[in-house]
């Protein structure tokens, strides 16, 4: 099936498009390692690690913050991913599988920031607050739903004929789940984790406001000197929140690509 | 679907019976009067949470490399630091409060006048406690813009960290002879059309509160408590003016910079060449780091500018109401205040009155290197008005929204 | 449904799925009536009334919705264009990998990243200058904080239309559109009636559950708008925390009566939306 003209358009555009996917990530480490570049200057008057040995040295703790955000997002993509797969099958399998699915869409009606802000008097009263434990809960929250949804299409007819055939030839639900289920959801799986892990990685306003800073996840740490007015230091928190995501990406991509796309 | 409709149900008899619970059981009153011996007995070994901005590198420098060691050294306190400012600080008391949860999560804060009203309102601050720090005789609390915040007698309810004054900034290389009142304001953004605004936040409304003062023909023209009135004669001609001058602003006038952060990204990039703000205008830093040019420079309204105290004040429900004070006693410390003072560094006027201190203490506070690109307070400080009533901040909030913004 | 874990899996997602969001809901409209909250005293209307006369909600609203709208539009044509000219280059190893890659990128930081390039004394400004178009900062295209909001739907358009491309090609795999297409071929369709009678009806219908959870995502984003908005109108999630972290406290309850309006407008639309007349022709 190749394609038969010898003069495509299609490389130039794909070509293109690889370009603009690539430019933003060269341009934020370039601006990270840059300072003194104003309008109407093309390059910038200083090129170097200024910028970085500045933050490295003044904020302390950011490994520790590193393996701390680590470890809450990989819990709740773990979490959020097995048990939105399961519960999705007991929901889409329901009778009242529209009516569900429709309340499985409400929490993302309120924005994050104004959810948490109404959550918040909860995670208070139930001691969930400023911990640890409590952010990965309303991250959880935050989360689930996303990946309910996301396995919605899964659950249809022939995946129900392919359980119904291991219950007529004497499987048990463990057999289901494990010789058919995972296998023919699994790159599904791989992207909704990968996705919860983003939603939780990325994760600002619930965790400030229901980790009331004290949880020092990553993101809370840099995501404030994007705001501000120094944007070089803003474009060294974004090459510190974006890149620890690619490396995953780039080590799991074997896997999730060769099940996907 | 009957369990659906039982839900809002549940929560709701769940919110009424968690909303009604708990008394006031911890009683720190004797903290206010007891020796401070025992005070610094009980701190010894606590671990504080202290509440602050962390924007910027300087001040976490400051706080993670020097004071978090210090304290842990001195007196065996763990100083954990937890990011957010006044509204965060604002709306966490407000939850507390709501939650009535006795033993809160915040020890201290750092916090400036606008918080402090807000705090007071919902009786969120615990004092009086500042007369029991040692440090705190080195302080003039005689000094109207320390024992004054935005009108309101401090009373001993919140401590003063920093003291500092509002500037105006520019790039001297580009502009020549900048506004030094309104006349001269209009002058200039016909000369450079496109460069100046108004941020939608606190720094621009103070900046427009040195404005409404200049209208009303005095530097003290807005001192004393809120005059309805007054702000209703001033405001007018205020709106007058801004609306009248729009059309010269950044993007014409048809929006305003959120923050002051993003009207300091402008001015870095160059699109604006007049800015403005607290610390003197927070020029040093910003110049040292690269991120304005180094032609940049500072001064006062001629009518005056705003010039305040920044403050640490212990919280209602703070566990640890004894570590708070031996904290905030060690950030008083002439020792501490020298070291913020550094130029390279945070580059922040100390509070301390330096006369009462030792001859060596006056000495090492004398010759603390100078700013090389912002202005020192000294010079402005002849320029310095004081912060009015907050209800003209609220106001102004309102009606800059109401009369220009959605004009 | 022979045994009961199908009942017990309906109860947990009620429990994590339900009950919070009913949960902040009522604590939202308590508040908005003033019978919760620090600095209010009792039930009032007064809330509710002054938020209703400023019609603010409503212009905020529908300038979302625009917004949300267009960003999905432009974001869902692209992809399906993409996936029918490219499916077969983007399976290659390379490329495969880079269109992941903009999934990695959070809004926040793509709001930061357009702003650099395409503010007044941005990136692309001081190209411009550079090639003699403009001459000052201020003649620079206003693109971002921009009335027509360009730099948000540009920025939404970048975060989302790539996660469309990796879902058609998924669901163009999985649903064996590939066979069904020679099918129809050998069958006499041309290339014309494959595309729009097999290709993109199965495309669409497979995942318009998730084009309309975006679109509510869109419609209820924050960074993008906080950092590349205007003042006003503001897109609605940056309305109701500025209002809720507003200074003056005594008005604070507006922020919540905005978030129980938003909240029941959009339930209705997805109400409307979601709950099906009939069974749909095509089984899901």
């Amino acid at each position: 099936m190749k394609p038969k003209q010898t003069l495509s358009w299609k490389p130039f555009v794909l070509s293109a498009a690889v370009l603009l996917i690539l430019f933003p990530f060269v341009y934020l480490v370039l601006l990270s390692l840059a300072s003194e570049w104003r309008f109407p200057d093309l390059l910038p008057s200083y090129f170097g690690l200024r910028n970085w040995a500045t933050i490295l040295g003044s904020e302390a703790g950011l490994l520790e913050s590193f393996v701390s955000s680590l470890l809450i997002s990989l819990s709740v993509a773990m979490v959020s991913t097995t048990s939105g797969f399961l519960i999705s099958r007991a929901v889409f399998y329901h009778p009242k599988k529209n009516t569900l699915t429709l309340l499985a869409y409400f929490p993302y009606i309120l924005a994050p920031v104004v959810f948490a802000a109404c959550l918040s008097f909860f995670f208070l009263k139930m001691g969930l607050f400023g911990n640890i434990t409590g952010v990965i809960v309303a991250q959880f929250i935050i989360a689930f739903p996303y990946a309910l949804l996301f396995f919605s299409s899964f659950w249809n007819k022939k995946v129900k004929s392919y359980e119904d055939l291991v219950a007529t030839l004497g499987g048990n639900r463990w057999q289901t789940y494990i010789k058919v289920l995972f296998p023919l959801a699994k790159g599904l799986l791989l992207i909704c984790f990968f996705q919860t892990f983003l939603i939780s990685w990325f994760e600002y306003g619930l965790t400030s406001i229901i980790g009331i800073g004290k949880v020092q996840t990553l993101t809370i740490k840099v995501f404030l000197f994007i705001k501000e007015a120094n944007y070089y230091y803003g474009a060294l928190s974004c090459c510190l929140l974006i890149f620890p995501p690619i490396v995953l990406l780039y080590f799991n991509k074997r896997y999730v690509f060769k099940k996907l796309v | 679907m009957s369990i659906l409709q039982k839900v809002p149900f549940t929560i709701l008899s769940i919110l009424v019976i968690l909303s009604c619970t708990e008394n006031p059981s911890t009683n720190d009153e004797a903290l206010k009067t007891a020796p401070w011996t025992e005070i610094a007995q009980k701190a010894e070994g606590s671990t504080v949470n202290f509440m602050m901005w962390q924007g910027s590198p300087a001040i976490n420098e400051y706080i993670n490399n020097y004071v978090v060691p210090s304290v842990k050294e001195k007196y065996n306190i763990s100083l954990k630091i937890s990011g957010g400012q006044g509204p965060e600080i604002v709306q966490l008391v407000m939850g507390e409060k709501q939650a009535n949860i006795q033993s809160g999560q915040v020890d201290m804060v750092w916090i400036n006048g606008e918080t402090f009203f807000q705090l007071r309102k919902l009786n969120g601050l615990w004092g009086p406690f500042v007369g029991q720090l040692p440090n705190a005789k080195h302080i003039d609390m005689n000094d109207p813009f320390i024992n004054t915040d935005f009108q309101q007698p401090v009373k001993g309810m919140e401590a003063p960290w920093s003291i500092n004054q509002f500037a105006i900034v520019y790039d001297s290389a580009r502009v020549q002879n900048p506004p030094k009142n309104l006349q001269q304001l209009t002058e200039y953004l016909e000369r450079y059309p496109g460069t100046f605004t108004i941020s939608n936040d606190f720094t621009g409304m103070t900046l427009l509160k040195s404005f409404m003062a200049e209208l009303g023909g005095s530097p003290n023209s807005l001192d004393g408590p809120f005059d309805e009135e007054k702000y209703n004669g001033l405001s007018q001609k205020l709106w007058a003016y801004v609306n009248g001058h729009k059309k010269y602003f950044w993007k014409e006038g048809r929006t305003f910079p959120k923050e002051q952060s993003k009207m300091g990204q402008l001015y870095a990039n160059g699109e604006l060449l007049l800015v403005y703000g607290f610390s003197e205008g927070g020029i040093e830093e910003k110049v040292l780091n690269g991120l304005y040019p180094r032609s940049t420079r500072g001064y006062a309204w001629k009518n005056g500018t705003i010039k305040n105290s920044n403050y640490l004040g212990v919280l209602y429900n703070a566990p640890q109401k004894a570590g708070a004070m031996q904290v905030i006693d060690f950030l008083l410390s002439p020792e501490a205040q020298l070291r913020k003072a550094n130029v390279n560094g945070m580059n922040s006027n100390t509070v301390l009155n330096i006369e009462s201190l030792s001859a060596d203490w006056q000495e090492k506070f004398k010759t603390v290197a100078k700013r090389q690109y912002g202005p020192e307070m000294k010079q402005l400080e002849k320029n310095a008005i004081a912060e009015p009533a907050p209800e003209y901040m609220i106001r102004l909030y309102e009606d800059f929204r109401k009369q220009v913004i959605e004009k | 449904m022979k045994n009961k874990s199908p009942n017990f899996g309906i109860i947990l997602f009620i429990a994590i799925g339900v009950v919070p969001f009913a949960a902040a809901f009522i604590y939202a409209l308590l508040y908005s009536f003033g019978v919760i909250g620090v600095a209010n005293k009792g039930f009032t209307t007064e809330f509710w009334t002054s938020v209703v006369a400023s019609g603010e909600f409503f212009r905020s609203f529908l300038y979302s919705l625009l917004i949300a709208l267009v960003a999905v539009s432009i974001s869902v044509g692209g992809a399906l264009w993409s996936t029918l000219k490219f499916r077969k280059r983007l399976e290659q190893k390379f490329l495969s990998f880079v269109i992941y890659l903009p999934l990695a990128v959070p809004g926040i930081v793509t709001g930061f990243f357009t702003f650099q390039l395409f503010s007044k004394g941005g990136f692309f400004a001081r190209l411009s200058y550079q090639l003699g178009w403009i001459t000052e900062a201020s003649q620079f295209p206003d693109l971002v904080n921009d009335a027509l909001a360009f730099g948000i739907v540009l920025s939404f358009i970048t975060m989302i239309m790539p996660f469309f491309v990796l879902l058609f090609l998924n669901v163009y795999k999985n649903e064996r559109i590939e066979a069904l297409s020679v099918l129809a071929q050998s069958l006499g369709a041309n290339a014309k009636q494959v595309t729009q009678r097999i290709i993109l009806p199965i495309l669409i219908k497979k995942t318009w559950v998730l084009i309309v959870l975006y679109f509510i995502f869109l419609l209820g984003a924050y960074e993008v708008p906080l950092i590349l908005g205007q003042e006003s109108p503001q897109m609605l999630s940056v309305l109701i925390i500025r209002e809720i972290k507003q200074y003056d406290l005594d008005k604070i309850s507006e922020g919540y009566v905005f978030a129980v309006m938003y909240t029941l407008i959009v339930s209705a639309a997805a109400i409307v939306l979601f709950l099906p007349k009939k069974r749909r022709t095509y089984e899901t």
